[in-house]
C-alpha cells in the first residue's frame, strides 16, 4: 500500500468525524500554544538577562589577584603569566601595574592627574578595547608609546590656575568642550616625581607618544580611564625612581604582579580557566560568578514555564488516545474488512499512527501560529504597560530591560511542531496496536 | 489439478468446558472456474468451512490447500499477502467502508496491492459499469440501496481478478427480486473471469446458480453433486446478454 494511499484514507477518516476531530486537534493547539508560550516567555526573560550581563562587563574576561601571598607561595611573574597563557582557552594575558604617584605626565603647562597604568600593550586588541581616535598597537610597541583614554584626555590641568575642574567640561549650552590638551598631537613628557623638595637631582624627562584615544568602557577592566603605557617600561622607570628617591628594594620579596587580567575565548570556558588557575594557589573573579546563579535561575523558571506548558499537551496527548481509541471501536468492523480485503497489519497500524500523527501536526501548526499570535501581543503589552509601572514586564521583572518578554526563535518552532506530531504518533500506539489485533473475522461475524 | 483441495478438515470450539464440533472431517475439492455452493442450515459449519478455506480462522486438524500453498501453515501477514493476490470477498452485509465512494471502495483491494490512483480508478470504473452502476460512482453507499451496495461488493470482490471469491450469503439481506439481479451478476462475472466461486448459503435457490451443491449437516458433507437443473441452465444464456450489456462481450457459457 503506498504512503500517499494510507494518508489520503486518514484524512477522509479524519473529515468524517469532524467536530471530534477538530475538538481533539483543540487539545493539541491549547497544548503547543501553552508550550511555545511559556518557554517564548523563558526565553524572553533569558534574553533580558544576557543583555543585563552585557552590560554589566566583559563575561569572558577573569580577573586574577594574588591577594594572600607569601614569602613561600607561588608568584603571579612573568613565568607564571607563560602558563596561563598556555592554558589552550585563554586568548590574551596582561598583568596591570599601577604606579601613578611615582611620575609626572606634562604637556606644556598642564600636568596630568589620573592613573597610568602599565599593561601588556600589545595584549590590549585581543581584550576587545574599542579605539576613539588612533588605533591599537600591534604585535611591537616602541617602550615610549602609550594610549590615553577618552576621559583621561580632560585630565590635564593647570597647575597653577585656581579652581580647575577636572573632566570634561561643558559650555554654556551643554556642548562638551575641546581637552586642554590635544594628546595626539602635543608634545607629552613624562618625568619622575622627586619626593623630598630638597633633593636638587636633575630628571630628563622621557618623550612619550600617544598613538590612540581610547573609547570609554566601563564594561571592561581596567576600564581605559587613565593612561596605558608598556609595563616593563614602567618597571625601569619604577627602578629609577626608586634610585632617584633613594627607596630601598626589598631583594627577598620575589617580583610578583597583583592583578593580571585574562580573556577567555567562549563565555562557556571561564569556570574550567577560573579553575585551573585557582589550582595555582590564586583568587579570582569574573561575572560567570553572578552569571551563572542568573542563570539557573532563570533555566529553572524556564522548566517550570516549560513544565506547566508540558501538562497541558499531556492533556492532549489524553485526547488523542481516547479520540483514536474510540475511534477504532467505531471502525472494529472497517478494519476488520480490510484485513480481510488484504490490508496487511503493518499498513493498518501505519494507518492509525498516521492519523494520530496528523492531528498532532495540525495541532501543532495552529497552535505554533496563535503563539505567534500571543508573542506579539505580550510583546505590545509589555512595550506599552512597562512605563506604567504595572503590566506583564513588572510580573516578568526582566521585560522592560530587554524590551521583548517573549521570544519564539526558529528553532522553537521547529521543535514544537516536532513535538506535538511526536506526542501525537505516541498517543497513536496504543490504540493502532489494539486496531492491529482485531480479528479479521469480526467482519465476516454477522451482527 | 484441483485449485482447492480440502483434507480431513476438523474444528472444534471450546465453549466454556464444552467442546462444540463444528467440522466434524471435512474432504472437499474444487477445480478451478467452478462454481461451488456450500448448502447447510444455520450451525452447520458452512460458514466456519469457509472461513478457515479462506484463511481466517485455523482449522483444529486437517489441511486446506489453495493452488499449492497451505493456507493453515502461513502467519497472518503471509494470508494477508495471499487474500491480496489471490481472494476476493462478498459479504452478506456489503461492509462497504462508508467514508469512501463507490469507486474507492471498489479500488480498495488494488489499492492494498499497491496499484497507483489511475490505474485502479481505471479498473474500478470498469467495475462498476459491468455491474451497472455506472450512474453511482461517486456515491457514497448510505447513498445507495443494499442492492445497490452488494453490486459494489460484487464489484470490489472480482477487481483484482483474484483466483477464488468467496460469498458469504451474499443475498441474506435482499428482497426476492434484488437477489435475483445481484445473483446473476455475480455469477456472471464468475463465469466471465473463469473464476472459482464458493458460494456459501442456507438458500436453495440461491444453490441453483452453482455448478455444484456441497450440502453440510453438523460439520460433515453429506452430499456433493453436480446441479443438474434447469435453472441453472436457463440462467445463464440470460446472463450472457447482462454481461454484453455491461460492455464485457467475453461471453463464455458452459
Amino acid at each position: 500500500m503506498k504512503l500517499t494511499d494510507m494518508i489520503r484514507m486518514c484524512m477522509s477518516n479524519l473529515l468524517k468525524r469532524k467536530i471530534r476531530t477538530a475538538l481533539t486537534v483543540a487539545g493539541v493547539v491549547i497544548g503547543t500554544c501553552a508550550i511555545v508560550t511559556m518557554i517564548s516567555l523563558g526565553l524572553g526573560i533569558q534574553a533580558s538577562m544576557d543583555s543585563m550581563m552585557q552590560g554589566m562587563g566583559d563575561l569572558t574576561v577573569i580577573q586574577v589577584y594574588n591577594y594572600n601571598a607569601t614569602p613561600d607561595s607561588t608568584p603571579l611573574d612573568d613565568t607564571m603569566l607563560e602558563s596561563i597563557r598556555a592554558i589552550p582557552e585563554v586568548v590574551a594575558v596582561t598583568p596591570i601595574m599601577n604606579e601613578s604617584s611615582s611620575f609626572v605626565i606634562k604637556s606644556g603647562k598642564y600636568e596630568y592627574q589620573g592613573s597610568v597604568m602599565g599593561v601588556d600593550l600589545t595584549a590590549l586588541s585581543a581584550l576587545g578595547y574599542g579605539m576613539e581616535k588612533g588605533e591599537l598597537p600591534g604585535a611591537k610597541v616602541d617602550k615610549t608609546t602609550i594610549l590615553v583614554g577618552q576621559e583621561a584626555q580632560y585630565y590635564f590641568v593647570n597647575p597653577k590656575k585656581k579652581n580647575q575642574m577636572w573632566g570634561m567640561q561643558y559650555d554654556a549650552n551643554g556642548n562638551p568642550l575641546d581637552p586642554d590638551v590635544d594628546v595626539m598631537n602635543d608634545k607629552l613628557e613624562l618625568s619622575i616625581r622627586i619626593t623630598d623638595p630638597n633633593n636638587n637631582k636633575k630628571v630628563k624627562p622621557v618623550k612619550l607618544n600617544c598613538i590612540g584615544v581610547m573609547t570609554t568602557d566601563w564594561s571592561k577592566n581596567p576600564s581605559p580611564y587613565g593612561i596605558f603605557m608598556d609595563i616593563n617600561y614602567m618597571k625601569e622607570l619604577k627602578k629609577e625612581y626608586n634610585k632617584i628617591n633613594g627607596v630601598k628594594e626589598d631583594k627577598s620579596k620575589k617580583e610578583s604582579y597583583e592583578n593580571v587580567v585574562i580573556k577567555v575565548d567562549d563565555i562557556n570556558h571561564v569556570a574550567q580557566v577560573e579553575d585551573v588557575i585557582k589550582e595555582y594557589g590564586f583568587s579570582t573573579s569574573s561575572m560567570e560568578s553572578i552569571r551563572k546563579p542568573l542563570e539557573e535561575q532563570s533555566a529553572t523558571i524556564q522548566m517550570i514555564l516549560g513544565g506547566l506548558g508540558a501538562i497541558s499537551l499531556l492533556v492532549a496527548a489524553l485526547g488523542i488516545i481516547n479520540t483514536m481509541t474510540m475511534s477504532i471501536y467505531e471502525r472494529t468492523r472497517e478494519i476488520g474488512v480490510m484485513k480481510v480485503l488484504g490490508c496487511v497489519i503493518g499498513n493498518i497500524r501505519a494507518m492509525f499512527l498516521i492519523e494520530a500523527a496528523i492531528i498532532g501536526l495540525i495541532g501543532g501548526v495552529i497552535g505554533v501560529i496563535l503563539s505567534y499570535g500571543a508573542s506579539v501581543l505580550l510583546n505590545s503589552m509589555a512595550s506599552n504597560g512597562g512605563g506604567s509601572g504595572g503590566g506583564l514586564s513588572g510580573i516578568f521583572g526582566f521585560g522592560g530591560m530587554g524590551g521583548q518578554v517573549s521570544v519564539i526563535p526558529a528553532w522553537l518552532v521547529l521543535g514544537a511542531l516536532l513535538f506535538a506530531t511526536v506526542v501525537g504518533l505516541a498517543s497513536g500506539l496504543y490504540p493502532a496496536n489494539r486496531a492491529v489485533k482485531i480479528s479479521a473475522l469480526s467482519a465476516i461475524r454477522q451482527e | 489439478m484441483s485449485l482447492i483441495c480440502v483434507k480431513d478438515l476438523r474444528k472444534v470450539y471450546r465453549v466454556d468446558k464444552e467442546r462444540v464440533v463444528a467440522l466434524n472431517r471435512i474432504n472437499l475439492n474444487v477445480d478451478p472456474g467452478e462454481i461451488c455452493c456450500i448448502l447447510g442450515t444455520s450451525g452447520s459449519g458452512k460458514s466456519t468451512l469457509l472461513n478457515i478455506m479462506a484463511g481466517l480462522e485455523k482449522p483444529t486438524k486437517g489441511s486446506v490447500t489453495i493452488d499449492g500453498t497451505d493456507v493453515t501453515k502461513l502467519n497472518e501477514k503471509q494470508l494477508a499477502v495471499f487474500r491480496q493476490r489471490n481472494i476476493g470477498f462478498v459479504f452478506q452485509s456489503y461492509n462497504l467502508m462508508p467514508t469512501q465512494t463507490a469507486i474507492e471502495n471498489v479500488a480498495m483491494p488494488l489499492m492494498f496491492r499497491g496499484v497507483g490512483r489511475t490505474q485502479r480508478t481505471r479498473d474500478a470504473v470498469e467495475m462498476l459499469r459491468a455491474v451497472k452502476l455506472e450512474k453511482r460512482m461517486m456515491h457514497r453507499p448510505t447513498q445507495m440501496s443494499g442492492g445497490q451496495q452488494q453490486r459494489v461488493g460484487i464489484a470490489r470482490a472480482f477487481v483484482a481478478k483474484p483466483k477464488i471469491v468467496f460469498a458469504d450469503e451474499p443475498t441474506g439481506n435482499l428482497d426476492t427480486k434484488t437477489t435475483k439481479e445481484v445473483m446473476e451478476i455475480m455469477v456472471g462475472m464468475a463465469r466471465t473471469y473463469h473464476e472459482t466461486l464458493i458460494l456459501v448459503t442456507h438458500d436453495k435457490d440461491i444453490a441453483e446458480y452453482a455448478d455444484r451443491i456441497v450440502v453440510i449437516v453438523d460439520g460433515n458433507v453429506v452430499s456433493d453433486q453436480a446441479n443438474e437443473s434447469i435453472f441453472k441452465e436457463s440462467v445463464v444464456p440470460g446472463m450472457g446478454s447482462h454481461m454484453a450489456e455491461g460492455g464485457n462481450g467475453d461471453e463464455k457459457s458452459s
